[in-house]
């Protein structure tokens, strides 16, 4: 992920969007906001680490180890919610929404909490998509739907 | 402890988790892309942010573009259980009218995308048309009729949209489970055909 740590060079007029107020101010308007840019301000979290995160994609399952359940006691915040929540298998996009934490946040979380053996990590086949037999248990679950 | 997930899993969970699969909604801001998840999931859609790299529409390759920057977006997404050991997520696309982005985070390794349109805007749905061509991921326009009607007929929308005669284009309602149902499986049958395809060549 890259995430620009300084106010990228705004040429007049060609990144504005419209869903950021005042952001078509030019750079000089960052100056007034504490954090300058809010997309850096979840990663306090992990201590600023992005690392790892890309290889954690958003639908992957996650399940809560007996290790993770031994030492829910024992962890913080963040990582106390993600073991408490993950006793059936969740993906890491409905953790992100549950626990109402940013994506990128929860991929790091969760690959530390992996590491530490408190979570089980299942990185999705990556050929289920183009798969017939997957496709057509797929269709056959869909059709179903009534 | 990370894990294929074709592994066999070690005795310390209780259940294996299903294999998940996804599909990406996407389409203008307002065209009715977080109504379509919620007609069909079986949990309210959910939101989280997450980070899209954003360039002006139309630029091929945002790492060439020096004033490309990641920007944090509220994405929903909701989920289907096809069976217990297979789960179907659908992630909407943020909604943004004025920029492309890049949806690699939703868009790789999903079966394929349903581009919503709404036929008084269409070119709201241009970025996602071509960042599915530029791609390759199977995808089927949609047009969601809103209150029943359609503005313009589907050739003269294929024609507007220049998408390839292969591409299916189908109508819609956002709101009705079964049409969502339908419009989705028109996404699978796409997607079949091309897994087929490429099975044959091997």
């Amino acid at each position: 992920m890259t995430t620009d740590k300084t106010p990228p060079e705004r040429a007049a007029g060609a990144l504005v969007r419209p869903f950021l107020s005042g952001a078509s101010n030019g750079a000089g308007d960052q100056a007034d906001l504490p954090v300058p840019d809010g997309a850096l301000r979840p990663f306090l979290l992990t201590a600023g680490r992005v690392a790892g995160q890309d290889s954690i994609a958003i639908e992957t399952q996650v399940v809560t180890t007996e290790s993770g359940r031994t030492a829910v006691e024992r962890l913080g915040f963040e990582r106390r919610d993600i073991v408490s929540l993950c006793g059936d298998p969740l993906s890491v996009a409905e953790i992100a929404a549950q626990l109402s934490l940013h994506l990128g946040v929860v991929r790091v979380l969760v690959g530390d909490l992996s590491a530490d053996g408190h979570l089980s990590v299942y990185l999705p086949n990556s050929d289920a998509s183009t798969d017939v037999d997957t496709l057509l248990r797929v269709i056959r679950g869909l059709r179903s739907i009534g | 402890m990370v894990s294929a997930q074709s592994a066999e899993v070690g005795g310390p969970t209780r259940r294996r988790p299903p294999l998940p699969v996804k599909l990406v909604i996407a389409g203008g801001f307002g065209v009715g892309k977080t109504t379509t998840v919620g007609s069909i999931s079986e949990i309210s859609p959910l939101t989280t942010e997450a980070d899209m790299t954003a360039a002006a529409a139309g630029i091929d390759d945002a790492s060439k573009v020096p004033g490309k920057r990641t920007t944090t977006v509220a994405m929903d997404f909701g989920c289907i259980t096809i069976d217990e050991s297979l789960k179907l997520y659908l992630f909407g696309t943020p909604g943004q009218d004025r920029f492309g982005f890049m949806w690699d985070d939703l868009a790789i390794g999903a079966i394929g995308a349903l581009v919503i349109v709404d036929s008084r805007r269409l070119d709201d749905c241009y970025p996602a048309v071509d960042y599915f061509e530029r791609l390759g991921l199977p995808f089927v326009v949609a047009v969601n009729r809103f209150d029943g009607a359609v503005a313009h007929d589907l050739p003269s929308i294929r024609w507007a949209l220049a998408v390839d005669d292969a591409v299916p284009l189908t109508t819609f309602d956002a709101r009705d489970k079964l049409s969502v149902r339908d419009a989705l499986l028109v996404v699978l049958d796409r997607a079949l055909a091309k897994a087929r395809a490429a099975q044959t060549d091997q």
